[in-house]
């Protein structure tokens, strides 16, 4: 397979600078891989699992949340918010932020904009767990 | 004499206690900085590239419309987004923005503030100057999510009934020595809308937006406030941190200067004592 030059800059500085055979993200429109001579592309970000495969033919998965798509002259870039490997992604953490959003919507009297703000907390850590290295995809 | 030899003792001690602190101060605020410093440059790029993006997008189409580009000359409600620092001995870091924020909004007649920061807080309250939020009281404290909270509801009571404009106050970093209190428009992203399409004579690149450019525009936009929400708050903490560090270095200085100065008096009154001692025992011996 013919291979691509991508870069992953956040706002954390750049994440990622290399080769890879393909990558898969979740935008807000749904999924979509870009393999190599990929057509002008731009395209926002949602939440969700990216998978990006190497130029050996390794896959590596990172938490992807946010930010912007762009394939320009075959170059790749992705500026997310937040891109996290799957293997700095502290589970603890997550699994923390999971709990306090879902103690936070089980009240009733909740009002409708804190209510958005747990839901899209609890999606958050649901995609970090999701992604780390045991986790399933969430769907 | 003996009393005030006692007592100019015990201020050398206390001003030299004040100098440990300071010099500590001072020396912690050295060591952030450089980490400070690196955070706030590496959000450059993805800064630049979004609003890269933001301007082909708002330049190519020519019956582009977003609610973001459009200026209501006739809304004249004013949102300021103020940045300062929760904590004081900073020099002149904290009075120096809210200085010049009074001068922005000196003769605008409609504005809200959403102060960023436990001082930023304080200062408007104080001031009564309507607040749209007080629960970012906490600079040292707000993450990439934190943001976005911010971002978002900057956009949603952006138009309509809502904010005309919205600007953007912070110190800018310039130098170790030297921070700028500067404001920049966020809303409404005016200077996009207005950029002419450069035409080169080469045909231009059709990109694929999807599901369309106006959606994807729409979308880009908070995360594009974001970041530069995110990147103005490293730039403040970097501008306090060195604030912070030249204040405790003239802290300092004094201190030392003013030990000096208190050792002379207490070694000439040490020494008069004792002249005076020697000259009442020999003027006993001759008698």
């Amino acid at each position: 397979m013919p291979n691509f030059h991508l870069q992953v800059v956040s706002m954390d500085g750049l994440d990622f600078d290399g080769e890879v055979e393909k990558i898969l993200l979740r935008t807000i429109d749904g999924d979509v891989e870009i393999l190599a001579r990929h057509t002008d592309y731009c395209t926002a970000i949602g939440m969700g699992t990216a998978r990006v495969t190497m130029a050996d033919g390794t896959e590596r998965k990172a938490a992807c949340i946010g930010g912007m798509l762009s394939v320009m002259k075959g170059e790749v870039k992705v500026f997310p918010t937040t891109w996290e490997w799957s293997e700095d992604i502290d589970i603890a953490r997550a699994k923390a932020a999971k709990a306090r959003a879902e103690e936070r919507l089980k009240d009733q009297m909740l009002d409708k904009e804190a209510r958005v703000r747990a839901e899209a907390k609890l999606y958050r850590a649901l995609v970090r767990i999701g992604s780390s290295d045991h986790g399933q995809d969430h769907q | 004499m003996a009393g005030s030899m006692k007592a100019v003792k015990l201020r050398i001690k206390s001003v030299q206690s004040t100098m440990q602190i300071t010099k500590a101060m001072q020396l912690v605020a050295a060591s952030k900085l450089r980490k400070a410093k690196e955070k706030a440059d590496n959000s450059k790029p993805y800064l630049e590239s979004m609003l890269a993006t933001l301007t082909d997008i708002a330049t190519e189409n020519t019956e582009f419309q977003s609610i973001f580009t459009q200026v209501s000359e006739d809304n004249d409600r004013w949102l300021y987004v103020v940045i300062a620092g929760d904590r004081g001995l900073a020099g002149g870091y904290n009075s120096n923005l809210f200085k010049f924020v009074e001068q922005e909004i000196k003769d605008k007649t409609n504005v809200t503030v959403l102060p960023i920061g436990k001082k930023s807080v304080e200062f408007f309250k104080h001031r009564n100057v309507p607040i749209l939020t007080e629960e970012y009281a906490e600079v040292a404290k707000m993450t990439i999510s934190d943001c976005f909270q911010v971002s978002k509801l900057i956009c949603g009571s952006y138009g309509g009934g809502g904010f005309g404009h919205v600007f953007l106050c912070y110190t800018n970093f310039v130098s170790m020595l030297s921070q700028v209190p500067t404001a920049t428009s966020l809303l409404p992203l005016s200077d996009l809308s207005t950029g002419e399409r450069v035409s080169d004579g080469k045909p231009r690149d059709l990109i694929l937006y999807e599901p369309d450019s106006e959606t994807v525009f729409n979308a880009i936009v908070p995360e594009y406030l974001a970041g530069i929400l995110y990147t103005s708050i490293n730039i403040s903490y970097a501008s306090e941190l060195a604030a912070r560090r030249t204040a405790m270095e003239a802290a300092t200085d004094n201190a030392e200067e003013m030990i000096e100065t208190l050792s002379l008096y207490y070694n000439r009154a040490r020494q008069a004592s004792i002249t005076q001692e020697i000259t009442e025992i020999v003027a006993g011996a001759e008698n």
